[in-house]
């Protein structure tokens, strides 16, 4: 199977890359960038482990191939701070606890990080359907919502 | 009250940093030069003698470097069982039959994860099937397939709990009830599937890198299975993506990537494929139970007999713990003036069935607290009442098996009165329901057969005060390394930010026996605990020397601060007395030891956590649909360590105990599980939480850490339980199959309205 | 009065727990031992679950008062 270029920028930086038409853009940006922030953890397109934020819209990394985003801009979980400047969601998920194994948590952050980009004042009800295609199997997902919530009432000011 | 410097507060997790930057690397994420990737080939059959197994042409696809089957191995029956040779019946790569649709029976390890799928279907496996048996109540019947050579009918484990004399119990009693439970079996769903990276070199030295709960019995369990000599192997696990009691065992990932990889001399991985990991882990003990309960028309409990079979699956695993557990949480947390248990453990031709959050628990007191809520009401007496008439107390002994020591069960019954009070009338279809539970913090009974404590530490004083802390405890997410770092930090006298903790590596870890059963807290906790303590001691040899106090003082160090307990202002700082002690000790830094094994603690635990939980759910009439309002939980953990951590865990512990009542469940069709994805097998997601509320009972529980105990396994007890009182409440149906799906709600209602117009 | 298993030795305070020692180790050491008795392993727990009334401990817990040995 013949390579073909890939233009994509990932947290700001551009890259050429030769791959494979079939590779998906989850395995493009772990195996191909060695960014393993972004997570898998199923075959089915349903636990957001892998969310991406694929020109500022959350998107789950597994369902599209690296090849539909020649020319995009992709933003992973080690693109949402600044050096030792964490995002406010990244501070607030510290804050509130919201994760524990850590494994959903990429996509968690991708997510609301896409939800805050298109609605930056959620209800409790929107932010819940807002994660409802992220799985987490260790927080019940209360402590993700109070710090979702937390950041969109405006409690935590981008850092200068 | 102790006034506490580091626990009890909310800090950030330690591990916080790495985990919301994606810095942290898990297992999942390893990825070394000259890397193979690996496969495995599984039994498509339920039970099956393995006759012929062709690997040429698998061999000869370019870009396979290996192909291994179980010739390549030392044929050895491993379990975690160790104690009991009889109940060490696994091979992995079975040589001679496979048991359950899912066996490993051969593995490759190619250039690309692509290839090494494709010469799976190149391997020729020959196999003759053999009659299977799938229900263990059919698996003990005369002439029924038998899984296991020694195991006659099929019976792999039996075992029998009694205290008082349940005959005469029942004559006195004035009203008994009989009643059979189903319970179904469920699944881990960890987010970060079981995994390894092996890697053999030519010095002959193993390191693998995987997904676990216990590094050390790893360890072990591949010296075992692969006749190394144990420190010779190193297993690293820094971040474990999730375990929930799926991952203390020797997985197939693990040992075939090991396998491959010393063939080879090339690191190797091998990382399950959610397919894989539903069928071909562990999982939940589907349980069938049989309770007759006797008491007196006042409520006062007389007598239980319970009666178990559990499906076991292949292997015995770590079902015979759940079987002895499930027995003894039947009776709590009440006081029973007789009971017997008699429990069998029947192997089928299934997935093997294993360890699960709760063990065993979960079940009893599903099947304990619906008919304590039957009873209650067949007699007219409110439920709240009838638990805190029998309910367990402190000082209270199990005949023969454990001392309560902390109970804080009637303040919790105390709390959830209070909140089910304030909820006022519920509207139409809408009923809150309870279950009371306690459960361990920690076994006592060593069936690895360990020679080593259960827990060790020790802590390193260095000359800028910074303390290096090295546990073998293991965190998959439940927090254990924050709490080891508090408890650390609170009895050194220091603050979080000074310590530096190394976990998760055999080579560098004392040994720990791992994150289940609930015993990271009360055991690592000791242990770190004791280890600081005996550094502290050091350094307060030369703070005392500086102060040169009268000698009815004693000194402790608090923030940063040694100095006179009843004088505080007499002192000298930690870092100043940190470089005395060094100076003062041959420049060698201070270190300190601690260890832990439980001695003559009872049959089970050195302690139990209890609580009580309300569920408040609608039921929709026409759907059958379950809706989850609200959750409060009253609980007892001792003394809270880390509070943000316990409020984590009690959530989590919500979302997978209602998934076990009424979203999960693992239908199988002649041995093959019909729904192994993420859509077809329904967890909780964000919006079918109910909101949750904690209420913290404290008490202080000697055997424990500053007094602490468990929090996490034992909270998933009552939620299935509770679920099905609260439907009972709302609608008037009890259902006693999980999980409480919307067709049981439906036929129930209808049985019920069928009976009505009778 | 305590009791000694006949098969490993394990001293227990009554035939009773002498009883569940041996059904709950039910190794093929333990097994052989009582099917040599002119009992069945196998039946004697199986009669437990299928019959009220503890039934296969008791007729176990009956051997061991004849057959095992005594310790004080």
């Amino acid at each position: 199977m013949e390579k073909k270029l890939l233009r994509l920028t990932v947290n700001g930086e551009y890259h050429e890359l030769y791959i494979k038409p079939k590779k998906l853009l989850v395995e493009v940006l772990r195996d191909e960038l060695g960014l393993t922030g972004t997570k898998r953890a199923c075959d089915t397109a349903s636990c957001g482990a892998c969310t991406v934020l694929l020109n500022r819209v959350a998107v789950k990394s597994c369902s599209i191939l690296a090849m539909q985003t020649d020319g995009a801009e992709v933003i992973t979980v080690e693109g949402l701070a600044n050096g030792a400047k964490l995002s406010p969601l990244q501070r607030a998920f510290l804050d509130y606890g919201a994760y524990q194994c850590g494994f959903c948590t990429a996509g968690m952050l991708m997510t609301a990080t896409g939800l805050l980009n298109e609605n930056p004042t959620p209800t409790k009800e929107e932010i819940k359907e807002g994660i409802q295609g992220n799985i987490c199997r260790c927080t019940g997902y209360n402590s993700i919502i109070r710090a979702i919530k937390a950041v969109a009432e405006g409690k935590y000011k981008e850092e200068e | 009250m102790k006034k506490y410097s580091v626990i009890n507060s909310p800090v950030h997790n330690i591990d916080g940093i790495a985990k919301v930057t994606g810095r942290a690397t898990y297992a999942f994420d390893v990825k070394l030069p000259s890397m193979l990737y690996g496969k495995i080939l599984r039994s498509p059959y339920p039970h099956a003698k393995i006759l012929n197994i062709d690997t040429s042409k698998a061999e000869r696809l370019n870009g396979v470097k290996a192909v291994v089957t179980g010739k390549d191995t030392l044929g050895i029956k491993q379990g975690i069982w160790r104690r009991f040779k009889e109940l060490c019946d696994e091979e992995i790569l079975s040589r001679s039959k496979v048991r359950y649709i899912g066996e490993p029976v051969a593995a490759v390890a190619a250039v690309d994860e692509d290839l090494a799928e494709e010469a799976l279907d190149l391997i020729e496996v020959e196999y003759e099937p053999l009659a299977a048996v799938f229900d263990p109540v059919e698996a003990i019947k005369e002439g029924a397939p038998q899984l296991h050579e020694n195991a006659e009918r099929n019976i792999n484990v039996t075992r029998h709990i009694e205290w008082g004399d349940v005959e005469e119990g029942f004559k006195e009693a004035d009203y008994i009830r009989e009643d059979w439970f189903r319970c179904s079996s469920q699944h881990h769903v960890c987010m970060e599937t079981h995994n390894a990276v092996a890697s053999y070199t030519p010095d002959r030295k193993l390191t693998v890198w995987t997904s676990t709960q216990s590094h050390y019995y790893i360890q072990v369990l591949l010296a075992w299975t692969l006749g190394l000599r144990e420190n010779d192997i190193r297993v690293i696990s820094r971040y474990t993506g999730g375990g929930f009691g799926s991952k203390f065992e020797l997985d197939s990932a693990q040992f075939c990537a090991s396998l491959l990889s010393m063939k080879l001399f090339r690191p190797v991985k091998i990382v399950l494929t959610r397919e894989e990991e539903f069928i071909a882990t562990k999982r939940r003990t589907p349980m069938f139970y049989y309770l007759r309960t006797g008491v007196k028309k006042d409520g006062t409990f007389l007598a239980k007999e319970g009666r178990v079979f559990t499906e076991g699956g292949a292997y015995t695993s770590m079902g015979a713990t759940a079987l002895y557990l499930t027995g003894f949480f039947q009776a709590f947390p009440y006081v029973w003036p007789n009971y017997r248990y008699d429990g069998y453990r029947v192997y089928t031709n299934t997935e093997p069935s294993s360890a699960m959050r709760g063990f065993g628990a979960p079940q009893a007191t599903f099947a304990a607290e619906t008919q304590i809520d039957l009873i209650a009401n067949d007699l007219g007496i409110d439920p709240i009442e009838i638990r805190r008439k029998n309910a367990m107390y402190a000082g209270y002994e199990v005949p023969g098996q454990a001392w309560i020591q902390s109970c804080g069960l009637r303040e919790c019954l105390d709390k959830v009165e209070e909140w089910i009070k304030s909820r006022g009338k519920l509207p139409l279809n809408r009923g809150i329901g309870i279950a009371a539970y306690g459960f361990m913090s920690g076994g006592i009974f060593n069936w690895f057969d360990t020679p080593y404590a259960f827990s060790s530490a020790m802590v390193k004083v260095n000359i800028d005060g910074k303390v290096d802390l090295y546990i073998g405890s293991q965190d998959m997410g439940q927090g254990s390394n924050t709490t080891m770092a508090m408890i650390c930090a609170e009895e050194l006298g220091i603050r979080l930010e000074d310590i530096r903790l190394h976990m998760g590596d055999t080579d560098i870890c004392p040994v720990d026996l791992g994150a289940w059963g609930s015993r990271e807290t009360l055991m690592q906790g000791n242990a770190v605990k004791m280890a600081s303590a005996e550094a502290k001691q050091q350094i307060l040899e030369f703070a005392a020397a500086k102060l040169a106090p009268n000698i009815v003082y004693d000194l402790d160090i608090k923030d940063r601060w040694a100095h006179l307990i009843a004088r505080p202002e007499r002192g000298i700082s930690y870092y100043d007395v940190v470089i005395e002690a060094i100076r003062g000790r041959d420049g060698q830094p201070i270190i300190g030891r601690g260890h832990y094994t439980p001695h003559r603690k009872g049959m089970i635990s050195p302690a139990y956590s209890f609580g009580v939980q309300a569920v408040e759910a609608d039921i929709d009439p026409d759907t059958g649909k379950i809706s989850l309002i609200n959750c409060v939980t009253a609980h007892d953990c001792g003394q809270v360590i880390n509070p943000l951590a316990v409020e984590g865990q009690l959530e989590g512990a919500i979302a997978m105990a209602a998934g076990y009542g009424f979203t999960e469940d693992l239908p199988m069709d002649e041995g093959k599980i019909l729904n192994p994805n993420l859509v077809d097998y329904k967890v909780l997601r964000a919006r079918e939480m109910p909101e949750t509320k904690v209420i913290e009972v404290e008490t202080y529980e000697p055997e424990g850490p500053f007094g602490a105990k468990e929090a996490g396994e034992g909270l998933t007890n009552p939620t299935a339980g509770a679920l099905s009182n609260a439907i009972f409440h709302a609608a008037g149906v009890s259902i006693k199959n999980l999980p409480i799906t919307p067709e049981k709600v439906l036929n129930a209602l209808r049985e019920k309205d069928d009976k009505k117009e009778q | 009065m305590s009791y000694k298993c006949p098969v490993c030795g394990k001293i227990w305070p009554d035939t009773m727990n002498l009883a569940r020692h041996i059904f709950g180790t039910g190794d093929q050491a333990h097994k052989d031992w009582v099917n040599s008795k002119g009992l069945n392993f196998v039946e004697l727990l199986l009669l437990q679950t299928m019959e009220p009334g503890n039934k296969g401990y008791k007729i176990l817990a009956e051997l061991l008062e004849k057959d095992a040995e005594k310790v004080e």
